[in-house]
């Protein structure tokens, strides 16, 4: 079994060029012949040493695979590729309108509730999430072609945030179907 | 001792031989057995022609009885006839509080963790129960086959926690059952269905058996059964129709359950099932039960009366399959197919409430019954190597998320729910007092914030690191699932090497030694011809560990090990290899190889910690959420 696969980056693994964009369909066809090739099933009865192998080039083939199918993630990978840690503790302060934004849309969505159709305004707000990502993703783009690391980890701050308030909007859209049945 | 635990005993020692291998559906009301040959996956049946075997066990003081005869027994004898036991894997003493009402045995007072049930027989627990009907179900594979088992594939709810995995994996363990894999019983549906029709899409499986309820999205594709989500509820299943309708019948009978015998209640509920049953055929049925000499009832039960009773049960796996679809991300009008399996998806009105939720016409081409025994059979020939030229490949996700317990009784989650396995995934804690040289882990499994809202999984610690300052040591947590969905978790001091790890052995399991204890009473009474084969099986399994260790040495020996250490690992090697050959009983050979496993041990785990950081290197941001060193 080549170990090979265990030195290459993300992106090398599914023969993909490092981008913002990646094709969901090709992803998850690649992810397929490579699991065909090294999942554990296929050394059912072969050596430890195989199996071992196995076991941990499927376990990073996994890791790599939902890595670039999430947004957020990906951004935050290609950012990594460049020595860029979005844990490190030199977070300067955020955009102030974009607090703002953020302030109103938590307290909108704590108040969703009230409405009248709560469900069809949870339904916008995941809309709006969703378009205000890939402007986000846009605009990463650019700084990332220009090298302009830190405006770009600003960015994947951003996008995390709004990652956030979709999952929280999505949680409450369960909770409030749950209590419709 | 990973590395030393790969030996499958039994093997043959011939590669090319066709390997016999089962698939097993360990289900809570009937449990079936199923093997390829000549290619096709089916079902084997008893003496009598019968595939099903009734996941009942009587235990008389000399004798245990399992399956259609024990079952006769529930009402006369109820105290010693256990059925329903899967209810109970993987539970701890606590969880009877929820469970008990519906349990008519007599647990025994203990200072294990593990319920255990007293019975003529003495007590026993889930886990041996358990092992009775696996090891009927592996004779009967070993008569029909004409071999000895390479190997078998068991079915779990795909929504079974790790306790419950690891409780099923005991109980094979304990009927001498090698596992070659834990599959979710809605997978090995799919590939009994998918195989056979050869379609490509979205697949939803509906899986409501006796005691449990599983939803699984999938994704068939050129042989790739690929899981996008799962969810369900591991106590929720047909039993719970049968109680709704036993209760309304107490209720229409002016009587007070709490008031009844067990024998009674037993009774009521018998009647339940089989007016539960003949609804599916007939608009409306008459119920007549004997509450004593001078009580008998008698009542009409229609299709709308039933309807209203279950249909509050039906709802709620419904919205287990809302969230399933949003877990996957797929809309209902993607699903392509609606698979029912399950006893329990006969009843017509869980087929008409799940056609109209996917807008779709339920698929039930397959015997519900059959169809999960049928795919891990499937799987177990392909595990074997049978089936060289296929492609069929299971891409499994981890049912529920797992985590740790931090500050405050929260929960921290470290792999989410439907994240593919195996997966690997470490996490960074730190000290949060001046001088803290330890720091205890609590493994928990679930979905909500509180770790006492979570299943608890394991505890373990981590001592004698050096003193920091609070924040500055760096405990690594690293856990790792396998294929089988099974956990085991290990912690290291980044700044000194400290490490501990535990195979997750849950809380809710039985202990390594209370195992061993177990296969060997069971082994006392086997006869002189098992003696043979079982040095047999050790000499293979010797030869796996031979095996094993030298190629683990020609791999990194070198580097790992110091010129003494390695000494001290060939000396044992050579005893094991001299054994081999030499030894006509299977303890000297055991002994041999626990030897050198315990000469080896640290070896091991050193292999484990570099394949561990191996895998992690070059990537460590969102995953592990690490500060960079």
């Amino acid at each position: 079994m080549s170990d090979s696969i265990l030195t290459q980056n993300y992106f090398e693994i599914f023969s993909l060029a490092i981008s913002t964009e990646v094709d969901i369909k090709q992803l998850q066809q690649t992810n397929r012949e490579l699991q065909q090739q090294y999942h554990p099933d296929k050394f059912a009865s072969a050596s430890d040493v195989d199996k071992r192998r196995a076991m941990q080039i499927t376990s990073l083939l996994n890791q790599a695979f939902n890595t670039l199918k999430e947004p957020v993630l990906r951004l935050q990978y290609m950012l990594s590729l460049k020595g860029v840690d979005m844990n490190a503790e030199t977070d300067t302060s955020m955009d102030g309108a974009f607090l703002m934004e953020q302030m109103e849309l938590r307290e909108a969505i704590a108040d969703v509730r009230q409405k009248t159709d709560p469900l069809a305004v949870l339904d916008d707000m995941s809309r709006q999430l969703k378009k205000r990502l890939a402007s986000l993703v846009e605009e990463f783009k650019q700084y990332y072609q220009q090298d302009e690391l830190e405006k770009s980890r600003e960015v994947v701050r951003k996008c995390q945030f709004i990652n956030k308030a979709q999952k929280e909007v999505s949680e409450i859209t369960e909770q409030l179907e749950d209590e419709l049945i | 001792m990973a590395l030393l635990q790969i030996s499958e005993p039994g093997q043959s020692t011939k590669p090319h031989e066709h390997k016999f291998a089962v698939g097993i559906d360990l289900g809570t009301t009937n449990s079936l057995v199923a093997s390829v040959r000549s290619g096709k996956a089916d079902t084997l049946p008893d003496h009598a022609g019968q595939h099903i075997l009734p996941s009942v066990v009587q235990y008389m003081a000399d004798k245990i009885i399992v399956g259609h005869e024990a079952k006769q027994h529930q009402v006369d004898d109820t105290e010693n006839t256990i059925s329903s036991v899967k209810r109970l894997m993987g539970r701890g003493v606590e969880d009877l509080k929820t469970l008990g009402d519906q349990l008519p045995y007599l647990f025994a007072e203990t200072d294990s963790t593990v319920p255990r049930i007293n019975t003529a027989a003495g007590e026993k627990s889930a886990i041996e129960v358990s092992a009775d009907i696996l090891k009927v179900l592996k004779l009967r594979g070993e008569q029909t086959l004409g071999d000895k088992l390479e190997g078998a594939v068991i079915t779990v709810p795909a929504y079974f926690d790790d306790a419950q995995r690891q409780a099923t994996k005991d109980a094979a363990t304990l009927a001498g059952l090698n596992v070659l894999r834990l599959i979710n019983e809605p997978t090995a549906a799919a590939v009994a269905y998918g195989l056979d029709s050869g379609a490509e899409g979205v697949v939803a499986v509906y899986d409501l058996g006796g005691g449990t309820f599983d939803i699984s999205i999938m994704q068939l594709k050129q042989g790739v059964f690929e899981v996008l989500s799962t969810g369900g509820d591991s106590a929720l299943g047909g039993d719970d129709f049968d109680h709704a309708i036993a209760e309304w019948i107490i209720q229409q009978a002016g009587l007070d359950a709490n008031q009844l015998t067990q024998s009674v209640l037993r009774q009521v509920l018998r009647e339940a099932c089989s007016a539960k049953e003949s609804l599916s055929d007939v608009a409306s049925t008459t119920i007549s039960i004997d509450f004593s000499s001078d009580n008998q009832w008698q009542g009409e039960l229609d299709r709308d009366t039933l309807n209203e009773l279950i249909d509050p049960l039906i709802k709620k796996t419904l919205l287990s399959c809302r969230r399933a679809l949003r877990d996957a991300e797929i809309e209902k009008d993607q699903v392509m197919d609606v698979v029912m399996v399950g006893g329990s998806t006969r009843a017509l009105r869980v087929r008409e409430l799940v056609g109209e939720f996917f807008e779709a016409q339920p698929k039930i081409d397959i015997d519900p019954d059959k169809v999960v025994a049928i795919g891990a059979a499937i799987q177990a020939n392909a595990l074997v190597g049978n089936d060289k030229d296929g492609n069929l490949l299971l891409m499994d996700v981890l049912p529920l998320s797992l985590g740790l317990e931090t500050m405050g009784g929260l929960a921290e989650k470290i792999i989410g729910r439907n994240t593919p396995i195996p997966v690997t995934r470490a996490q960074d804690f730190t000290t949060y007092k001046d001088g803290q040289t330890a720091m205890a882990i609590h493994i928990v499994q679930g979905e909500r914030e509180l770790v006492d809202d979570c299943r608890s999984l394991a505890r373990f610690e981590l001592r004698g690191f050096p003193p920091h300052v609070a924040g500055a040591a760096r405990i690594r947590v690293t856990f790792q699932v396998d294929a089988d969905g099974l956990l085991s978790v290990s912690a290291r001091e980044e700044t000194s090497g400290i490490e501990a790890s535990v195979e997750v052995k849950p809380s809710y399991g039985l202990s390594d030694s209370e195992i061993e204890t177990m296969l060997k009473a069971s082994l006392e009474f086997a006869g002189e011809d098992k003696d043979a084969r079982s040095l047999r099986e050790q000499q293979v399994e010797a030869d796996r560990v031979l095996e094993a260790i030298d190629s683990a040495l020609a791999d990194d020996g070198e580097e790992m090990l110091s010129k003494d250490e390695r000494a001290i690992i060939m000396t044992a090697r050579s005893k094991l290899a001299e054994s081999r050959h030499t030894a006509n009983d299977t303890q000297t050979l055991k002994d041999a190889m626990k030897n050198l496993e315990k000469a080896s041990a640290e070896y091991v785990a050193r292999r484990m910690n570099a394949s561990v950081q191996k895998t992690m290197a070059g990537h460590k941001v969102e995953e592990f959420n690490s500060d960079q060193d």
